[in-house]
């Protein structure tokens, strides 16, 4: 692409957008190979495609935040090749992230005005009327939130409108939207298309990027389907199935979607002999983690877990489902000693833990898969045998009276490399390196090598590919099998569904409904995930319902 | 996996290496051409004033004791700092611990009623190595239990424990009669041996035996794997079940204790008595020494014996060339500063 | 002793306004790092920076006579250390507290250096120091009008400026910047908000603060130089920093409460006899570390957390790829 001219005058400009051929590469990896993709005024557009797909790749080279190898973009006619945000704000482009990208200590108008151009000062004066024209927006547009409000006191649905209103407040004509609804009750979804709806129909061209098909069918004018960083269609939501989109999406009829229609996949009974642990013949429930009103605060001091109380037996998953922001990551610091319980007790096969160091839970048989695998799972200037030795290093064979014994962490490392199929140039490699789905495999092999009683697995499939996230299920599921417990936090209703053995629903540190896998169902555990308890379901779809309307 | 792609993820670490090594080279050839030019500065000629610092420090039996003399600490000092440095546990306070270890270990060595030389010495040092590890740990446990900024309360303990330390020699253990800030002298029975024609006490064998246990701690303990956990990522480690408070204060503890293990030689070996000359910021010096040995320990000893030939054959440079002493002291700083550079260039 | 000498009325105001004026160069320092700390950098080089304003400002004063010229440099010294800072920690990114570290080592071994070579074996040469300037009507407020408008040139312009830095990080847009990159740099870079510049920019405003810090101790305090004049006021600073809760005012106001500590301990001190007393005099002299280290513990262990930038010592990285 040889176009450096400047892009279209505001005025002029136009919410079309027309990419040709866009190709862009990491490394050996290639994300994007020559994409088509167009935009039309007044349309909402999905992007479709799996984890790894390019479909948050190749808006980011919309907007300027990732420069594409080959290929051309215009807006409105003319052609543009924005090098950074700016240029892209510029041309009319605003793009709302999956993870927010606000300042939690600023008020919601300071973050307006952040990045903005202009003169140096910032009077009071000045933030007062943005904050007047941000309520005149929200008023406008249904995306009401109190400018003067700090972002982080703004529940996740509040800060997403924070989002959209920037990208209004900088007179954005195009509108990307990455996993808009990835971290939204369903309740909040169903009020935020509408919205979206209403924007469209004022002039803007809005882009949302998902993988799940229903929203897709319901609330797109048109879908474009990538797959491996190409392009495998466009067309209109009337002309296809989801069944279709499905295989578009993943290229073969998939497993998953057998999972997604909630039937196991992996409750294979030639796994082998139930392994010792579970309790095969006795038939009676064995309580291996018990968890009693337990209490912890969260980074800034709020209470974030309020008197949960639970238990796992062995060969059971518990799934705790919920969107984010209402407790997981406290809760998988507090149940591995990470983070300190303000009261109740936890209790592993009897025995106290509520005080332990995460070294003594891990040698009484609790172990943890932690949410951000990069944070806590791996350390990515060791190399991968050495991560694979982490919690062991001073136990035998690792540690001799004389020290380390390399060749035997090299061996251990070869033998859990093949096993969990980590694809790797060799032990040596850098963990750094690794591909989100081998760092998982990493910590897998890890953890699983263990001798567990109990397993964490917190966000196991965040981020994942189908591949990894099959192979993820599938270990977690044989895990369940050899008779260990497993509390599983997610935020996935696919997963839950496919996985739990019972379900609790979390909400505001509170766990608000629960049910047996039998009683599982997709719609009320949806519903539960937004606040309503198991009888205030059916209210609380109603007032959604009526809320839509006016 | 094929032969060919096990070849590229080996080959960055071994290249990775030799980049290493290349930079700390490159990092000594410039800070030394930029002592050339302050020497020029100085209206001196840097080969013969290079010269006249190698003989100073090397060209005689006793230039040579003085070097090593100086060895002694900064290599003692060096590697326990290098060891907490990994587990980016940035004690810099280790001047005042060393003053704190040659407080405990020199007042036993004048006070203590014990006849038999070698139980002194020992009691002397191990007071030594007690008073600065418990220097080091008020700032280890300030860190670990509140979370208070390691850097900043070990230098300003610096200033406490040098005060403290001129407190004593100036009252209670005052030499009496001396012109000048005086602290009493050891007994004699508490003196290091000393090396015949080197000049040099017998702490210099325990600086070097130091060496390869300390490389044995870093890279083959477990203590020193999980410490290296620590430093590249303490979250991660915290997961896979090391405790990171006690790890803190243990740091701490270690490269304390060791400091007041050379601050308690200074005084049995060189003062012979309690003086507060007995350090020339040496406890700077050894994070100088620590940061150019690239936190390792044959790396350390390296770095120790380079920065004490530049400091000894300072001496008589700025005597015989009639050049500022200081020039020997401006070179770590700028070698330190060229190091990080040529580091990160080097990882690219 | 005879505690009236130290509080009594008159003496009270003496040792409040020597007090802000010993407060002056730490002042300035701290005010610097706020900013530096507010966008993420932990700059420990500030001691290093201080020395080098206090060196270059005394030498350029002592030979062209010209305190305003000697001013400038010493500003333009820490400027220049600030360069030095950021290219490591923000262009380079390596490690943020050694950086400081080797920055503190390089300003030590340089200052002492050239301070041997240029004024010889001299171990305190001396300048002639700034006569105070009475403000008309404001200097005649009883108490007040004493403390703060009774002091030399240097003061009203330092004082002034770490006014103007407090103003600068809350009501302008570079400021909201600064704050921003420091507590989430990857939200501030995606609306456009450069990290490198911004850091870059904090950092140089935060050695120019420090040199001028230097400056005002040398040519408007002690008007002399000797090796390490600096003394652990660079440290100090820091520390009050953490203290002040990286708010510039509160941090202005900790470093003048310590001022006022430490003159209130130079007064107790002389009036007790000094090294003579058979109180140790050590343990005045150990006060202000003292002083430092515990509000310093106080400050971090009562108060919320949060009021550390959260991204402070962390190299920032672009994201890369999808």
């Amino acid at each position: 692409m040889g176009i450096a001219e400047p892009a279209a005058p505001p005025e002029s400009r136009t919410g079309r957008v027309e990419m040709h051929g866009v190709e862009k590469r990491f490394g050996r990896t290639v994300a994007l190979a020559g994409v088509d993709f167009d935009l039309e005024e007044n349309e909402i557009h999905a992007l479709l495609g799996e984890n790894g797909a390019g479909k948050t790749t190749l808006m980011n080279v919309l907007y300027g935040l990732i420069r594409p190898d080959a290929g051309s973009i215009s807006i409105g006619g003319s052609p543009i090749r924005p090098r950074n945000p700016e240029d892209a704000i510029e041309a009319g482009v605003g793009m709302v992230h999956q993870h927010f990208k606000l300042v939690p200590t600023l008020t919601v108008a300071e973050n307006m005005v952040l990045g903005e151009r202009g003169g140096p000062m910032l009077s009071r004066r000045r933030l007062a009327s943005i904050s007047a024209q941000l309520s005149e927006l929200g008023e406008r547009y249904g995306l009401e939130v109190d400018p003067r409000a700090r972002v982080w006191q703004l529940s996740v649905g509040e800060q997403q409108r924070v989002e959209i209103l920037r990208a209004l407040y900088r007179k954005a004509k195009i509108l990307i939207l990455d996993e808009p609804t990835a971290t939204l009750t369903p309740i909040e979804i169903e009020r935020m298309f509408p919205k979206l709806r209403l924007l469209a129909d004022e002039g803007a061209s809005i882009v949302f990027i998902t993988h799940h098909l229903e929203e897709v069918v319901r609330w797109a004018d048109r879908i474009t389907v990538l797959r491996h960083g190409e392009r495998v269609g466009t067309l209109a939501p009337r002309e296809t199935t989801t069944p279709e989109l499905a295989r578009m999406m993943v290229g073969r009829d998939v497993t998953l979607m057998r999972v997604v229609a909630g039937e196991r996949i992996l409750a294979d009974d030639d796994e082998g002999a139930p392994a010792a642990g579970k309790p095969a013949t006795d038939g009676g429930i064995r309580e291996v983690l018990a968890v009693d009103g337990l209490n912890a605060r969260g980074d800034r001091g709020v209470p974030a877990l309020r008197d949960l109380s639970f238990s796992v037996a062995a060969g059971e998953i518990l799934a705790i489902a919920g969107v984010e922001g209402n407790g997981q990551p406290e809760l998988e610091e507090a149940l591995f000693g990470l983070r300190h319980a303000k009261a109740g007790t936890v209790e592993l096969e009897g025995r106290d833990l509520t005080r332990a160091e995460p070294d003594e839970r891990l040698r009484a048989g609790l172990a943890l898969v932690p949410s951000d695998r990069y944070r806590r799972g791996v350390i990515r200037d060791l190399t991968v045998a050495e991560n694979l030795v982490l919690d062991r290093i001073g136990d035998p064979p690792f540690s001799t009276r004389r020290g380390i014994d390399r060749s035997a962490v090299s061996e251990h490392a070869r033998a859990l490399i093949s096993k969990y199929s980590i694809q790797v140039s060799g032990p040596e490699q850098r963990a750094g390196t690794l591909s989100g789905g081998n760092a998982q495999r990493l910590v897998l092999a890890r953890t699983l090598s263990r001798e567990l009683r109990c397993l964490i697995a917190a966000q196991p499939t965040r981020g994942l590919d189908v591949g990894a996230i099959e192979f993820v299920w599938e270990q977690l599921a044989a895990a369940r099998d050899r008779g260990v417990a497993i509390v599983l936090i997610s935020t996935d209703l696919d997963e839950v569904i496919s996985l739990a053995d019972r379900c609790s629903v979390i909400y505001r540190g509170r766990f608000v409904a629960s049910w047996a896998r039998e009683e599982l169902d997709h719609e009320q555990l949806g519903l539960a995930m937004g606040g309503a308890a198991n009888g205030a379901a059916n209210r609380d779809r109603e007032r959604a319902r009526t809320e839509e309307v006016g | 996996m094929t032969a060919a792609a096990a070849a590229v993820g080996r080959l960055p670490l071994e290249s990775r290496r030799v980049k290493a090594i290349a930079a700390s080279l490159a990092a000594v050839l410039l800070a030394l051409i930029v002592g050339g030019l302050l020497m020029m500065i100085a209206g001196g000629e840097p080969i013969s004033a290079y010269g006249a610092l190698i003989d100073g420090a090397i060209g005689s039996p006793a230039a040579l004791g003085q070097t090593l003399k100086l060895v002694v600490p900064f290599t003692i000092i060096g590697l326990g700092l290098a060891l907490a440095f990994r587990g980016r546990v940035y004690n810099i306070g280790a001047e005042g611990q060393m003053f704190m270890g040659a407080l405990a270990g020199g007042a036993l060595a004048i006070l203590l009623p014990v006849g038999f030389g070698p139980l002194l010495i020992a009691l002397a040092i191990a007071a030594g190595v007690l008073g600065g590890a418990a220097w080091g740990s008020i700032v280890g446990v300030l860190r670990a239990r509140w979370g208070v900024n390691e850097v900043i309360t070990s230098l300003l303990l610096n200033f406490v424990a040098i005060l403290g330390f001129t407190y004593v020699v100036r009252r209670p253990l005052r030499e009496p009669g001396a012109p000048d800030l005086q602290g009493r002298a050891i007994q004699e029975s508490a003196a290091l041996p000393t090396i015949p024609d080197l000049y040099i006490h017998i702490g210099i064998f325990a600086a070097i035996a130091l060496v390869p246990i300390a490389a044995w701690v870093i890279g083959r303990t477990s203590f020193g794997f999980r410490v290296s956990m620590l430093g590249y990522n303490a979250e991660a480690a915290q997961t896979a079940g090391v405790r990171s408070r006690r790890m803190i204060i243990q740091l701490m503890l270690i490269s304390g204790g060791l400091a007041g293990l050379a601050g308690a030689f200074q005084i049995l070996g060189v003062a012979g008595r309690l003086d507060p000359g007995i350090s020339q910021g040496y406890g700077f010096t050894a994070i100088v020494v620590a940061l150019l040995g690239r936190l390792s320990a044959i790396g350390v000893l390296l770095a120790a014996v380079f920065v004490a030939i530049l400091q000894s054959g300072g001496q008589a440079m700025s005597v015989i060339e009639g050049l500022p002493y200081a020039i020997v002291l401006a070179i770590p700083g700028v070698f330190v500063v060229f190091l990080l550079i040529a580091d990160r260039l080097a990882r690219g | 002793m005879d505690w009236s000498e130290v509080i009594g009325p008159g003496a009270l105001v003496v040792l409040i306004s020597s007090g802000v004026a010993f407060a002056m160069p730490m002042a300035l320092a701290a005010v610097g790092e706020t900013v530096a700390e507010r966008s993420g950098v932990l700059n420990l080089g500030l001691e290093g920076m201080l020395l080098s304003g206090a060196f270059v400002a005394f030498v350029v004063a002592y030979y062209v006579g010209s305190v305003a010229l000697g001013t400038a440099a010493g500003i333009a010294i820490g400027v220049v250390l600030g360069a030095l800072m950021a290219f490591l920690s923000v262009t380079l990114k390596t490690e943020q507290i050694i950086n400081g570290i080797a920055i503190v080592l390089l300003a030590t071994g340089l200052t002492a250096f050239l301070f041997e070579k240029i004024f010889g074996g001299e171990q305190r040469p001396t300048i002639t120091g700034l006569s105070d300037v009475e403000i008309p009507l404001l200097a005649s407020i009883p108490g007040i009008g004493e403390i703060l408008f009774d002091q030399n040139v240097l003061f009203y312009v330092s004082f002034a400026l770490a006014i103007g830095v407090a103003i600068l990080l809350a009501r302008t847009r570079f400021g909201l910047a600064v704050r921003a990159v420091g507590e989430s740099p990857a939200a501030a870079d995606a609306m456009a908000v450069s990290v490198g510049r911004i850091r870059w920019m904090a950092l140089l405003i935060c050695g120019g603060m420090a040199g001028l810090g230097g400056a005002v101790l040398v040519l408007g305090q002690l008007n002399l130089f000797e090796t390490n004049v600096s003394g652990g006021r660079g440290w100090i600073a820091i520390a009050l920093v953490i203290f002040g809760r990286w708010n510039p005012l509160l941090v202005l106001g900790g470093a003048f409460l310590f001022g006022f500590t430490n003159a209130l301990q130079i007064r107790v001190q002389a009036v007790s006899g000094g090294i003579s007393s058979s109180f140790p005099y050590e343990v005045f002299a150990a006060l202000p570390y003292l002083v430092t280290l515990a509000v310093m513990v106080a400050a971090t262990v009562l108060a919320r957390r949060d009021a550390m930038p959260a991204a402070l010592g962390v190299p920032f990285r672009k994201e890369a790829g999808a």
